[in-house]
């Protein structure tokens, strides 16, 4: 059996709103391991945003416990957490997030100069990366200069550059037209089953989801179902 | 933190060019100002220095308690007895009493009024070390020069004070009498003093009757290892009981030619001082602008923040990040107000010098350029310290949702 990258046990956030109190995520347990490639559902309320939050180390619990490698997050400086995201945990956001005054391999460059990577470095592993993603003759573009597709595979490309253990993807296919959604959908899959990288992948979409091993259904700040999706498992 | 964020934070610098530039703006005026200024003053204090060094620090002065210009005061005056009671007060080297008086200068139908000064040519040279002047076209005065002349340095140019220049050879008049010129000083850099018209003391004698033997103003010089400041005591002390006048009462006194440099320096150090200070608010005013951009930029890139913070950026990286961009636009700011304010200064200098104030030069050591430059850097770099510290701890999560 592999073992559990990331874990989540037992794991409550409560967001206090003036006198009320949120229970965005209530006693919620996940396994990622290594390799695999999880995707979490759930309709809109249904805690998908903190859980992100905290597997991507952003957030610390109120309660519970997470473990990234062996390492209890709760227990880390801001710091040490920044350092462990960079390192080990790729982002991918619905909305890009690309630094919008940097060109295209800037922004992947970007990760790498938080870990101290030497320019020459960064520039030949951010170039590859963009090559990867198909967009080696647009490295000097700026994300005003691309199409929103583009701007996700740079933002792919940025996730890879520090060699991450997961690559944590937050509806990456929500900004963008059902083409360009399957198109970069496909890139995703293609990293799981080429570059063997650990993906979880956030959305409320059912026909996302399908491409992922397991489906995990997050309700009301838990895991009400989990599903192994065999039929992508036997298309690999 | 490494070389690579100051990179980050240039390029994000580079791309905000018009709100850049407007900050850059309000601190380049200040570093301009600032620089211009203290390179006139370290000019002046240069220009002092290099007067008491060359004149000698030993000299001594005796001079009128009167207003107004050295030996000018009418009512004032040491007889040559003075001269001769003081020359043998022990410790006086050398001692010369000069005569000045204004007189009517002509030239070509022109007529101007101006000092004219009877020069002891026994002690000429003794003079000329303590005015720091010497001939630069001609010759010195000498003792047979009956009706000979030489001119401050002015009168050797066209429109300076005569419609056309003064040449060697020529003839001015003073009062009246004709005397030839046979020479030229060199500029000292005031309009009083490169505008006299130097005669012999004979000639002088011959040409105020009235006023021989009565001198305006007396050079001493001490003996070597003797203490200036202590023979000026002494040699008021002395000269107050000869001429028979009360302590505190007397019309003359006696001054160091250092003491009377250090007055001087110091005036000017409290009129540049206190510009100096006043240009210092104009920096005030770009610490709170560049404060404020910096919170403008912060608000502005709350999501970048967030965005650098998930890809690894730890507090420190951000802190640095904008400090290193706040402090960028010091650097630049100070870099343009340097230049700037070398222009401006090169341009009030060469306007002075053009007026005849050619000792207001402005001097650019090393250490006040640099000291400009670390001075703009850090202005901006404290400046955009609290900004860029309440950007370190924005929470990621927070920081990612912000629109």
């Amino acid at each position: 059996m592999k073992m559990p990258i990331i874990q989540l046990e037992n794991v409550w956030k409560i967001y206090k709103m003036g006198n009320v109190e949120v229970n965005a995520l209530q006693g919620l347990n996940l396994d990622i391991k290594e390799g695999e490639f999880v995707a979490i559902m759930g309709p809109s309320g249904s805690g998908k945003s903190t859980a992100v939050n905290m597997i991507g180390c952003l957030d610390v619990p109120t309660k519970g416990k997470i473990t990234l490698e062996n390492h209890d997050i709760s227990k880390l400086s801001e710091s040490e957490l920044a350092q462990i995201r960079g390192r080990k945990i790729g982002f991918i956001f619905q909305q890009f997030n690309l630094i919008p005054t940097l060109t295209a391999l800037e922004n992947v460059m970007l990760p790498m100069i938080f870990q101290g990577v030497g320019e020459n470095e960064r520039m030949e592993k951010a170039t590859k990366l963009l090559e990867l993603v198909g967009l080696g003759d647009r490295i000097y573009h700026k994300p005003s200069e691309l199409s929103g597709g583009e701007q996700q595979r740079v933002a792919i490309a940025r996730s890879l550059a520090n060699d991450p253990e997961v690559v944590l993807a937050d509806e990456p296919t929500g900004n963008l037209d059902s083409k360009t959604g399957a198109n970069v959908l496909d890139f995703l899959e293609k990293l799981h089953r080429d570059e063997r990288k650990t993906i979880v992948m956030v959305t409320h979409d059912q026909n996302l989801a399908k491409v992922a091993e397991r489906i995990e259904f997050l309700k009301d700040g838990k895991i009400v179902k989990s599903l192994n999706n065999n039929r992508r498992s036997d298309a690999k | 933190m490494n070389i690579y964020e100051i990179k980050y934070a240039l390029q994000n610098f580079r791309k905000r060019k018009l709100r850049s530039g407007l900050t850059i703006l309000s601190i380049l005026i200040g570093i301009t100002a600032i620089f211009a200024l203290l390179s006139f003053g370290i000019g002046i204090r240069k220009y002092v220095d290099a007067l008491a060094d060359e004149a000698g620090r030993n000299k001594l002065f005796i001079q009128g308690k009167g207003i107004g210009a050295p030996g000018t005061d009418e009512n004032f005056f040491l007889t040559k007895k003075d001269v001769d009671f003081v020359s043998k007060i022990k410790g006086v080297d050398e001692i010369v009493g000069m005569y000045f008086k204004v007189g009517e200068i002509g030239y070509n139908e022109q007529k101007k009024f101006y000092f004219v000064s009877g020069m002891n040519t026994d002690k000429i040279d003794f003079i000329e070390e303590t005015f720091t002047i010497e001939v630069i076209k001609g010759r010195q005065l000498k003792k047979e020069d009956v009706d000979k002349a030489v001119l401050g340095y002015n009168y050797q140019f066209d429109d300076k004070i005569f419609k056309k220049a003064v040449r060697l050879g020529d003839k001015i008049e003073i009062n009246g009498n004709h005397y030839e010129v046979i020479g030229f000083y060199e500029e000292v850099g005031n309009p009083q003093d490169d505008t006299n018209v130097y005669i012999t003391d004979k000639s002088f004698e011959t040409l105020y009757p009235d006023s021989k033997d009565k001198f305006g103003f007396v050079m001493i010089s001490a003996q070597k290892g003797v203490e200036p400041s202590e023979l000026a005591e002494r040699i008021e002390e002395k000269l107050r009981k000869s001429k028979d006048q009360e302590e505190g009462k007397e019309d003359f006194f006696v001054q160091t030619f250092e003491d009377a440099l250090a007055t001087f320096t110091t005036i000017i150090n409290v009129i540049n001082g206190m510009l100096v200070l006043i240009a210092l608010v104009s920096l005030v005013v770009a610490f709170v602008n560049i404060m404020n951009t910096m919170y403008t930029a912060i608000l502005e890139r709350t999501k970048e923040i967030g965005v650098m913070k998930a890809i690894g950026a730890k507090n420190s990286d951000i802190l640095f990040v904008f400090v290193a961009e706040a402090g960028l636009i010091g650097l630049i700011g100070g870099i343009l107000g340097v230049l700037l304010g070398y222009i401006v200064s090169s341009i009030g200098g060469s306007i002075a010098a053009s007026s005849g104030f050619a000792l207001l030069k402005p001097a650019y050591p090393l250490a006040l350029i640099i000291g400009c430059l670390v001075f703009s850097v850090l202005v901006g770099a404290t400046a955009g310290f609290l900004p860029a510290r309440r950007a370190s701890k924005l929470k990621p999560v927070d920081a990612l949702r912000y629109e």
